[in-house]
């Protein structure tokens, strides 16, 4: 399962019965405008994804040095890039 | 998604940081209705717990933590806080409480109730409990259509805001069921106001963030007056909004206390 993959799953099972989008999650989906994920639920995805990659991903540190334009702005590709570098 | 089962209700909280810093934890509140934890994640918690221990959860009704019918209280608000601290086996640390909008009216009165717990206390364009809060309350929370939407608007702009008409829709609904479907506004009306000698005996360290625009200026100029303790400042063409409006000096001035605390404990 490609990291692209699992994020996508994880994005799906935080929209739960939400989830009514008919395009598919690909890098350049950005998680506020086009997947629309509220505020806090970007949270409990942070977490999931946290509990999935392992402690050697450091979202917490690294949404740390984010400004919130920065966050708002984020594409699925950035994260993806994110997990992938901190696992090679 | 961290969830934690006190009084009979799921809290959803973050807890991040574990290890860092001195035994000092950071607990941050949040605002009334249209707010929850993502707020402080999306702005200070995180750098915050770069340095220092920090818990974050949505009060009850909020987020993603359960919404009963009752129990809106400011002072069973405050029990929901001493049952988490209790529940993920944090009651012996000393808190520095960091309270946004009604955030900052519960971190005051939890301040109050257990004074000895509190190391210190940071207010963010914070409310002050009194007649004329509750009045203000009563009738901010009666909005309904429109206003209710573009209340939201207003309060998420810088990313709620940005939302479809179906999602914004689904906000305010979520929104409305809180004020119209719980006791949240009458509970809150009904709860004692603390007395001003009492706030004025506050001991903590207190240090007061306002917006230069603010309708609630004059909360923080008065709670300046009223106590010694209190480090006041007003930051210029910000609202009620501040911790949006002002992210990084925000989150500058907590982390420059965080640090100084740190300090402090290491000389003393």
């Amino acid at each position: 399962m490609t990291t692209l993959t699992t994020v996508a799953a994880l994005i799906q099972e935080v929209i739960g019965e939400d989830w009514d989008l008919d395009d598919e999650i690909t890098l350049e989906s950005s998680f506020a405008d086009d997947l629309e994920l509220e505020s806090i639920e970007f949270v409990a995805l942070a977490e999931k994804m946290q509990a999935s990659f392992g402690e050697g991903v450091d979202f917490v540190g690294w949404l740390s040095g984010k400004e919130l334009d920065e966050i708002i702005a984020l594409k699925v590709g950035d994260v993806v890039e994110f997990i992938d570098a901190c696992r090679t | 998604m961290a969830e934690i089962t006190v009084k009979g209700l799921n809290f959803h909280y973050q807890h991040l940081g574990k290890g860092r810093g001195d035994e000092r934890l950071v607990v941050f509140l949040h605002g009334l209705v249209m707010d929850n934890l993502s707020s402080w994640y999306f702005t200070v918690a995180n750098p915050v717990a770069q340095q220092a221990e920090v818990l974050l959860y949505d009060l009850r009704g909020h987020g993603k933590s359960d919404r009963p019918k009752g129990g809106y209280t400011v002072a069973e608000q405050i029990d929901d806080l001493i049952a988490l601290l209790d529940a993920l086996g944090l009651s012996d640390r000393p808190l520095e409480l960091v309270g946004n909008s009604f955030g900052g009216l519960l971190a005051t009165a939890f301040t109050l109730r257990h004074p000895e717990r509190v190391r210190g206390l940071t207010l963010i364009d914070a409310q002050v409990h009194d007649e004329a809060w509750a009045e203000e309350m009563r009738s901010s929370l009666g909005l309904e259509g429109d206003d209710l939407k573009e209340a939201i608007a207003t309060n998420f702009q810088h990313w709620i805001g940005r939302h479809s008409e179906r999602k914004r829709n689904r906000l305010a609904k979520n929104a409305a069921e809180l004020v119209y479907e719980t006791s949240l506004v009458r509970d809150l009306g009904a709860s004692p106001a603390p007395l001003t000698s009492e706030i004025a005996n506050i001991q903590a360290p207190v240090r007061a963030l306002y917006g230069e625009n603010s309708d609630v200026r004059v909360r923080g100029e008065e709670l300046a007056a009223m106590l010694k303790s209190c480090e006041l400042t007003l930051h210029a063409g910000c609202t009620h909004s501040v911790l949006w409006e002002e992210t990084t000096v925000v989150r500058e001035a907590i982390l420059a206390w965080t640090t100084r605390g740190l300090e402090e404990v290491r000389e003393g």
